[in-house]
C-alpha cells in the first residue's frame, strides 16, 4: 500500500474518543495548510518559511500544500497568495472581509477553524510568530485537535501517514517524534529561522480562491485595537542580524556586556544571551537564543562565556559559522562549534575588535 | 460586588536544581524541589493588583498533583483569596488540550469570573498553549503579552496594554476575558505571615476531583490527549569543524579573523 493509501484508508475507533469533542476519521482529512500572516501589506518571512517543510510533507504524503490568508485587504491577500504559489503552494484560500480587518484573535482563529471544519485539512502548520503563538492553540481547541509547538523538523510516519511533529522536549537533546494519530487536523507551529525560505518559482502556478469573511466570522470577537505606539528600536531585529554576539553566564555583568556591544559594532551585528544571560537580568528576553528564546541563522555566531547546554545551541543550529569563547577547555559549547578559543574573555575581546579594526584599514594585510 | 479573577499556577520542578544526564539524554528530577511556576507569580501580581484597585477577589486555580497544595498556599501568603487544587489520577498524563479542557471546566464551575490570568508560559515547557486553550474552549477574547489592566468606565470592558517587540498596544476587551501576563513585566509581592494565618483559620483551599468536575474520562487525562510521544531519537548534531585556535588569547584572536576574512565571513 502506498504512503497516500495508508492514510487515506486510516480509521479510528469512534467508541474511543471523548464524545463532546466528535469523532474524525483521519483518513477524510486531505492536504496540508499553512496559514500566511500578511504585515504591512507582504506575506511575512516567518509564513513564508512554513511552506519549506509543508512542501516535504506533502511531496512524501502525495498531497497537496494550500496557502490560507486572512484579513481585510483581499488585493494584498491575493498577492501574498501568489508569492506562496511561487515559493511552494500548489493553491490558496484568501478569507477576506471588513471582518478580519482589524486583528483579533477569536476572529482570526474562528475564521481558520470554520473554515478547517469544511475542508477538513489533514495538516495546518503556523509559523510561531507573536500572532502565531496567539492564534494556533486558540485554533486548537475550537478544533477540539491536538498541537505540537515549535517544532524544529517535521516528518512523516511511513506506517501510518501520520504527521511527525519533531521538537526536542525541554532542555534535553533527545528528540521527541510527536503525533496526533487519532484526531485530525494535526496543527503544529515552528519558531521564526528554523526553516529557510523556499526558493521563488516564477513558474509557479496555481488556483487562489477567495470567500468572504462574513461566511467564516460569525460573532464580533468582543475585542477592538484602541492605539499602537511603535518602540524606537535602534537596532536589527536578533532574528534578521547578520553577525550575533552573545553573551552567557560567563560574561557576568553589564559591564561585560559593554566590550560585546563593541565587537557586535565593529562587525556591524547585535548583541544577544543565553537563557541565564536573561535570567541575569544582562539583557532582556527578546534577545535570547536558544530554545526557549529565539533562532538564528546570521553568517557569523560567537558565544562568549556560554557552556552550551543543550537548549541553547538548538537555537544556532541555522547559523553560518560559530565561534565560541570560554575559559573552559571541557565546555561543551566547542562541540557545537567551527573555531574555538580557549581563554578569558576579557583578553580575546579587545584583540578581536583591534584585528578587525586593523584588517579593515591595512585590507591587504594578513590575506 | 467587585470582580471575580481566577489565576491559573502550575507547579513544576525547579529548573535551576534540575540537572542533565548525558549519557540518556534526560532530565534527572529525583530529589528536585517543585515551585510556583516563576512567570505565573507576574499573573498572580496583576490578578491582585486588579482586586486592590477595583475590589473583588482572586481564585487561584492548579491542575496538579495533590503535593502542589504547596503552591497553592504560596500565592494565599501573597494575598490570593481562594485556592482551587484540581486533581485526580485521571487528568495525569495530559497535553495541552486536555489540560486546557479540565481548567475551562474547572473555570465553568467557579460560576462565572471576569478575568482569567495566566503566565506567558511555563519554565518547564514554554508553550505558551494554556491561556490561548483556555479562551478557545470558553470562546472569549484572549490577548497575552499584557502588562497593565484598566477598567473601562462601563465596569464591564477592561483596556489591556501589551508589550511587543516593535510597539505598546492597548485593546479593549469584554469581560470575561482571558489574558496570559507578560513575563517579567510585575514585581510579585513576597508573602506575608498574616496571609498565611488564614491558611489555618479560613481554610480557603477547595480541591475537585473528576468526583466534582465529572467530565468523560475520554476528554481527560492521557486518554483525551491527542498528541502522543511516538519515539525519541538524539538530535542530530550539526556538523562544526571543532577547530581550537592555540596560542595566546592574541594569537588566538589573530588567527581567528584570518579564518574569517579568508572565508569570506566578515570583510
Amino acid at each position: 500500500m502506498s504512503l497516500a493509501q495508508k492514510r487515506k484508508s486510516k480509521r479510528v475507533d469512534c467508541a474511543t474518543v471523548c464524545p463532546e469533542w466528535g469523532c474524525r476519521q483521519p483518513g477524510e482529512h486531505e492536504g496540508i495548510w499553512v496559514v500566511g500572516e500578511v504585515e504591512g501589506g507582504a506575506i511575512s518571512e516567518p509564513s513564508l518559511q512554513m511552506l519549506t517543510p509543508a512542501r516535504m510533507v506533502a511531496n512524501k504524503l502525495g498531497t497537496f500544500v494550500e496557502g490560507v490568508l486572512l484579513g481585510g485587504d483581499e488585493g494584498a491577500l491575493r498577492a501574498a497568495a501568489s508569492e506562496m504559489i511561487k515559493r511552494g503552494a500548489d493553491r490558496a484560500t484568501v478569507i477576506a472581509g471588513r471582518e478580519l480587518s482589524e486583528y483579533a484573535p477569536p476572529a482570526f482563529a474562528g475564521a481558520i477553524a470554520a473554515l478547517a471544519a469544511e475542508r477538513r485539512p489533514d495538516v495546518i502548520l503556523l509559523s510561531a510568530t507573536m500572532r502565531g503563538r496567539e492564534i494556533a492553540p486558540y485554533v486548537a481547541s475550537l478544533l477540539r485537535a491536538g498541537i505540537t509547538a515549535d517544532c524544529t523538523q517535521f516528518d512523516v510516519d511511513e506506517d501510518s501517514g501520520d504527521l511527525f511533529m519533531i521538537r526536542p522536549p525541554f532542555a534535553a537533546i533527545m528528540l521527541a517524534y510527536i503525533k496526533t494519530p487519532t484526531r485530525r487536523p494535526q496543527i503544529a507551529t515552528a519558531r521564526p529561522n528554523v526553516f529557510p525560505v523556499p526558493p521563488r518559482d516564477e513558474a509557479r502556478d496555481g488556483p487562489v480562491e477567495v470567500r468572504p469573511a462574513s461566511s467564516y466570522v460569525r460573532a464580533p470577537p468582543g475585542m477592538r485595537l484602541l492605539r499602537s505606539e511603535a518602540l524606537r528600536r535602534d537596532e536589527v531585529p536578533l532574528e534578521k542580524a547578520e553577525y550575533v554576539v552573545a553573551g552567557g553566564r560567563g560574561v557576568g555583568t553589564k559591564e561585560g556586556f559593554a566590550a560585546l556591544e563593541e565587537l557586535a559594532r565593529t562587525l556591524g551585528g547585535v548583541v544577544a544571551g543565553s537563557r541565564r544571560a536573561v535570567d541575569l537580568g544582562l539583557v532582556p528576553h527578546e534577545r535570547q537564543v536558544g530554545q526557549t528564546g529565539k533562532s538564528v541563522r546570521p553568517k557569523l555566531y560567537i558565544a562568549v562565556g556560554i557552556s552550551g547546554a543543550a537548549q541553547h545551541v538548538m537555537g544556532i543550529r541555522e547559523a553560518g559559522t560559530v565561534v565560541a569563547i570560554n575559559i573552559d577547555r571541557d565546555a561543551p559549547i566547542f562541540r557545537s562549534a567551527d573555531y574555538g578559543i580557549v581563554a578569558d574573555w576579557r583578553d580575546v575581546i579587545p584583540a578581536l575588535i583591534r584585528e578587525i579594526s586593523a584588517r579593515r584599514i591595512s585590507p591587504g594585510k594578513g590575506t | 460586588m467587585g470582580l471575580t479573577i481566577a489565576v491559573g499556577i502550575k507547579w513544576v520542578p525547579n529548573q535551576q536544581a534540575v540537572r542533565f544526564d548525558e549519557r540518556t539524554g534526560t532530565l534527572i528530577r529525583e530529589g528536585v524541589t517543585s515551585i510556583v511556576n516563576p512567570h505565573d507569580l507576574d499573573a498572580v501580581e496583576l490578578a491582585l493588583r486588579i482586586r486592590d484597585r477595583y475590589g473583588g477577589k482572586v481564585v487561584a486555580l492548579s491542575m496538579s498533583p495533590p503535593s502542589a497544595v504547596k503552591g497553592l498556599e504560596h500565592v494565599i501568603g501573597m494575598g490570593v483569596d481562594e485556592g482551587v487544587l484540581i486533581s485526580d489520577r485521571v487528568f495525569a498524563g495530559a497535553d495541552t488540550l486536555a489540560t486546557s479542557y479540565v481548567i475551562s471546566s474547572a473555570l465553568r464551575r467557579l460560576g462565572g469570573f471576569d478575568l482569567a490570568l495566566f503566565g506567558q508560559e511555563t519554565i518547564d515547557s514554554s508553550t505558551a498553549h494554556i491561556p490561548a486553550q483556555v479562551a478557545g474552549w470558553l470562546g472569549l477574547p484572549y490577548l497575552y503579552y499584557a502588562t497593565e489592566v484598566e477598567l473601562d468606565g462601563s465596569g464591564r470592558k477592561v483596556i489591556v496594554k501589551r508589550m511587543l517587540e516593535d510597539r505598546a498596544e492597548w485593546y479593549e476587551l469584554d469581560m470575561p476575558a482571558v489574558l496570559g501576563v507578560a513575563m517579567k513585566s510585575q514585581l510579585p509581592r513576597p508573602v506575608k505571615l498574616s496571609n498565611k494565618l488564614r491558611l489555618r483559620e479560613e481554610n480557603p483551599i477547595r480541591t475537585w476531583s473528576n468526583a466534582e468536575l465529572k467530565l468523560d474520562q475520554r476528554c481527560v487525562g492521557l486518554r483525551g490527549s491527542p498528541t502522543i510521544v511516538a519515539k525519541s531519537t538524539w538530535t542530530p548534531e550539526v556538523p562544526r569543524r571543532r577547530q581550537i585556535l592555540e596560542g595566546t588569547p592574541e594569537e588566538a584572536a589573530r588567527k581567528l579573523v584570518d579564518a574569517l576574512f579568508r572565508e569570506g565571513v566578515i570583510r
